[in-house]
């Protein structure tokens, strides 16, 4: 975890999930991993990992390899490459999204017919959900 | 935290109006195309949830927040089509597939419209499409509603949290004749004499 009163610039790479609290300023490289920008994270990066959930606030470009999301506090000005991306209700964001990142498997269904992305959290049951069905 | 379920349950109940043209943009795309869509106005969670289902790069760019700025000037020096290249920043090479203007074009002055025009025209194929809202009666009051796509034949609403500045009607001759790069191929008149229009590129010369 990067605390609340921490700054960093520079390059931030690893071999585990992180929680940034703090300021970071240069790269967030966690390929296999989880970053977690929190409410009083302050980012101005790119970040790459392999799910990214964003709190705070975020001005950069973000590549989540599984799934991005941007709670109803997240602030983000960059561009999202991600095969998921959710938005949640009040999320502020500008940019934009590319959700057609290339040879994850999530696309190897026929995209038109795909249902709606899934992300970790969510029950088996929600998976059969359809957008049209509301 | 909520689940994905009571996430999409949220979403159907953002109010919303049943669209006769949406589907129109929809009907030609093939499974597994990929789609390069422009939304004009702020991200919403149903529009990026909507377009999950396809392999496609969304841009979201919000001029309803730079009306002040494409508004007229007496300043010689604002030129209206750099002013919205340095607003949009539309990546070099890219080419829409789908334009969601919504109701835009109620706000701009017509050079404006003129301008955009002019800014997007390398932007398009010859089978782009969009969707826009003009007027039939110049008399028709803002609608104050932000747009979003809910569904293929669903538009959703919420309200502005305040009128926006600049309010000025457009009706479908008078965007014909500025917005040069589109023509409307149909149109639907809707309750308060607001009308939805379905456009196309026009080929590029």
């Amino acid at each position: 975890m990067i605390g609340p009163s921490i700054k960093i610039k520079g390059e931030v790479s690893g071999d585990e999930d992180l929680l940034i609290q703090g300021q970071v300023e240069g790269t967030i490289t966690l390929k296999a991993h989880q970053v977690v920008v929190g409410e009083s994270g302050q980012v101005s990066a790119d970040i790459v990992a392999k799910t990214i959930r964003i709190d705070g606030k975020v001005n950069g470009d973000i590549t989540g390899t599984e799934n991005v999301v941007i709670s109803k506090l997240g602030n983000v000005r960059g561009n999202i490459i991600a095969p998921r991306v959710l938005l949640e209700d009040g999320a502020i964001f500008k940019g934009s999204i590319d959700m057609d990142p290339g040879d994850t498997a999530t696309k190897a269904a026929p995209q038109a017919a795909r249902e709606p992305a899934a992300f970790p959290s969510q029950e088996n049951k929600a998976h059969r959900l359809d957008l049209k069905s509301g | 935290m909520q689940s994905h379920g009571e996430r999409l349950d949220r979403l159907a109940v953002i109010p919303g109006q049943p669209s006769a043209l949406l589907p129109s943009l929809f009907e030609h795309v093939e499974e597994g195309q990929r789609l390069t869509v422009l939304h004009i106005g702020s991200a919403t969670p149903e529009t990026v949830a909507f377009f999950s289902r396809y392999r496609c790069k969304l841009h979201f760019i919000d001029l309803f927040g730079d009306l002040a700025t494409l508004a007229p000037s007496e300043d010689a020096t604002v030129y209206l089509p750099q002013t919205l290249l340095d607003l949009m920043q539309i990546p070099a090479g890219t080419r829409f597939d789908l334009c969601l203007f919504w109701d835009l074009f109620n706000f701009l002055e017509r050079d404006a419209i003129a301008a955009l025009a002019q800014v997007l025209a390398p932007h398009l194929r010859d089978t782009t499409l969009a969707h826009g809202f003009a007027v039939h009666s110049l008399k028709t009051p803002q609608s104050g509603k932000i747009y979003s796509i809910k569904d293929v034949d669903q538009i959703g609403t919420r309200p502005r949290p305040a009128l926006l500045p600049g309010y000025k009607p457009c009706n479908q001759g008078q965007l014909e004749r500025v917005l040069d790069c589109f023509s409307v191929t149909r149109s639907v008149l809707l309750p308060e004499s607001r009308l939805e229009l379905l456009l196309r590129a026009r080929q590029q010369r």
